[in-house]
């Protein structure tokens, strides 16, 4: 659903553009969206899954921990936890792209593709719910990813799982937790 | 604290037990709280040395302290993880003495057993048929909103329950229920299976609600009934003082001429061959009027002519005819001998002195005629049947006959030929074919019905009835022929009359 995506960076756009650029943006509070972007994802996975001999991409990535300890999460300022999650998005997105490049399947590269729209788009909803976090982040760059927060897995299944555990886990907390959503829903 | 298993068969152990049944993998696990329980079964004669490690995210393995469970015929060995990390792949292994059993792979957030939600109340709505539901959702943080509930509610004492699917929202209006009935109202959750998926909960405990009584009310049932009764009275009320007219528009009599035939059935039980002869003469009379009644297309009797102005050598034959106003098709003849013969010799009197006659001959009624045999006069057949001689000319009781020689159309007969046509004006056609001149000499007067326009009149009946009792016509009657009164359009009229002074009597 590349188009949704798409319509989605638009809305962000006309949102920024149409508001004072002082002023914060108005925060996207509605997790609908990400339930949008998690189904992509296991929709890539259910994909992966029916590739026989791999589909062509055998190969290491860096991807973000995924998992979530509740008690250690609460304690964890939203800050950090952004950030976090901003890491974790360009990271995914890298390693999405290195993969897509190689993935011989024309089905599997463009759900890859729209993965990568989808993160972009989760970046755009992070920074409308302005939690501080660094704007550059959203494009991958080449300094090396800090290693006490990724992991490497071999294969792409296993990215395509770590994907969506992200998504599921830290950004979905994350925005269910933020303080701009937090004044909406009480 | 061994949580759910802490009651082998309390009713969430023994409910998620029955879940966990179809899992065909031999590790189970489930997340209750936060924290992941994995068990497995074992038979009871065994004693063997079981351990249980865990790892996630190339970390090393860790253990977890096993327990055990003593059941019927088997024992349960569970480990629930101290701190389970979600979101992440866990691979756990089950070590029996030192040698790997079991293994498996799983992400903690898709094994969620929920606690069933609380506080159920079940209200009515005030509105029929309905009941308004509505619980908590059980305290779990993060997942309010990615819950979904199943609502189950039936007839108390009734085993058959429906099933409403609720998302997210945690209340629900029961719709189509049964009035002034006990429900019984079950809820249960599980994640939607978005962000985290599960089994579905235990069912709460039943809560009872009873849907209001029917809206409707006793008064305005009753008040609705007495209106009927009403209604129904008024209606019978006017079907009884019209049934008379009712009944005859539904079941009509069927008319009988039993009233033109007075005592036919009474006295002479249908024998017509005896009402006949008892009732000959009056019976006469009275078809005269029946006739003159009901077809007033009778002819003009001849007005009489003055003995002492002609002679009296011709005979006659007058024929009436008289034309249909309706299908009756019936043809009257008069036939009266006598006077036919003294009527020919008067005509043929009357042709041999044409300036005798009268200017004026012609009927003013309308276009009523005597045939008249014809005599020797052959010559004359034509000419005479071109006249038309009107009867009432022939007869007067003056001196002077008064035939016309005009020689007006007068009209034709109308044939009862038995098409049953009418015609509104007279047609005025020769009936050739059907008044072949049976005699020379004599005027034809086709004597006929002009059709529709009957002008009769009642003075004429009269006259005709003394015919019929072989009276004389004493009418005084000139006719003249009045072109402008003719009716008819396109008529061809040779009319030498100057005077048209009409009739007079």
């Amino acid at each position: 659903m590349q188009t949704f995506s798409g319509l989605v960076s638009v809305l962000i756009v006309f949102v920024w553009l149409g508001g004072n650029q002082v002023s914060p943006l108005r925060p996207i509070c509605d997790l609908r969206v990400l339930e949008h972007f998690i189904r992509e994802a296991q929709d890539s996975e259910v994909i992966m899954r029916g590739c026989r001999g791999g589909c062509g991409a055998m190969k290491s990535y860096f991807v973000p921990l995924t998992s979530v300890d509740f008690a250690f999460w609460e304690h964890i300022d939203v800050h950090e936890q952004a950030v976090e999650v901003q890491t974790g998005l360009s990271l995914l997105v890298q390693a999405l792209s290195t993969a897509m490049k190689a993935v011989s399947n024309s089905r599997l590269a463009s759900a890859l593709d729209n993965n990568i729209s989808n993160i972009h788009s989760l970046s755009q909803i992070l920074h409308s719910l302005d939690l501080q976090q660094a704007r550059s982040t959203v494009l991958p760059d080449d300094s090396a990813p800090a290693s006490t927060q990724s992991q490497e897995v071999s294969s792409l299944p296993e990215l395509l799982q770590v994907q969506s555990s992200f998504l599921r886990g830290k950004v979905r907390l994350l925005l269910s937790a933020a303080p701009a959503c937090q004044r909406q829903n009480s | 604290y061994h949580g759910i298993f802490s009651l082998p068969l309390a009713f969430g152990g023994y409910h998620l037990a029955q879940l966990l049944q179809d899992e065909t993998e031999h590790i189970k696990c489930f997340v209750e709280g936060k924290d992941l329980t994995c068990f497995w079964e074992e038979r009871n004669n065994l004693h063997h040395q079981y351990t249980f490690t865990y790892s996630y995210e190339n970390k090393n393995k860790m253990a977890c302290a096993v327990s055990s469970l003593l059941a019927s015929n088997k024992t349960i060995f569970f480990c629930k993880l101290p701190k389970t990390p979600f979101f992440t792949t866990l691979d756990v292994q089950v070590l029996r003495d030192g040698r790997m059993l079991y293994t498996r792979s799983l992400n903690a957030e898709n094994f969620l057993f929920l606690d069933p939600p609380r506080n159920l109340t079940v209200m009515s709505s005030g509105k029929e048929g309905q009941l308004n539901v509505s619980w908590l959702p059980p305290p779990l943080k993060y997942m309010d909103d990615s819950m979904i509930y199943e609502v189950r509610y039936a007839v108390e004492g009734s085993n058959m329950g429906k099933v409403e699917v609720v998302k997210v929202s945690t209340m629900l209006v029961l719709l189509g229920l049964q009035s002034d009935t006990r429900y019984k109202v079950w809820v249960r959750v599980k994640p939607d299976g978005v962000a985290y998926k599960g089994y579905w909960s235990a069912w709460t405990e039943p809560v009872f609600g009873v849907t209001p009584p029917s809206d409707v009310d006793p008064l305005i049932v009753l008040l609705v009934l007495f209106i009927g009764l009403i209604l129904c009275l008024l209606s019978l009320t006017v079907i009884l003082s019209h049934h008379k007219f009712l009944l005859k528009k539904l079941w009509p009599d069927i008319p009988t001429p039993e009233h033109k035939f007075p005592g036919l059935f009474t006295v002479y039980k249908g024998d017509f061959k005896e009402w006949m002869s008892q009732n000959n003469g009056s019976m006469w009379g009275r078809s005269v009027h029946v006739y003159t009644e009901e077809l007033p297309s009778l002819l003009e009797v001849l007005s009489e002519v003055s003995r002492t102005s002609h002679d009296t050598s011709q005979r006659e034959e007058e024929e009436e005819k008289e034309s249909e106003s309706s299908d009756s098709g019936l043809t009257d003849r008069w036939r009266d001998p006598p006077h036919a013969h003294w009527l020919m010799e008067q005509l043929r009197a009357l042709q041999e002195n044409p300036e005798s006659r009268c200017q004026s001959s012609l009927l003013q009624s309308h276009d009523t005629y005597v045939t008249l045999n014809q005599g020797d006069n052959e010559q004359q057949v034509d000419d005479v049947f071109e006249e038309t001689l009107p009867l009432q000319t022939l007869f007067t009781t003056t001196g002077t006959s008064s035939l016309s020689t005009s020689h007006s159309d007068l009209g034709s007969l109308q044939q009862s030929s038995g098409s049953g046509r009418l015609s509104s004006q007279s047609s005025f056609e020769y009936p050739n074919h059907t008044w072949a001149p049976k005699g020379p000499g004599y005027a034809y007067m086709a004597v006929a019905d002009s059709g529709v326009s009957m002008d009769y009149r009642p003075m004429s009946s009269s006259r005709i009835a003394e015919l019929g009792r072989h009276r004389m016509y004493t009418n005084d009657y000139k006719n003249e022929i009045c072109p402008h009164k003719w009716p008819l359009s396109g008529q061809y009229i040779k009319s030498g009359s100057e005077s048209c002074t009409g009739p007079v009597w």
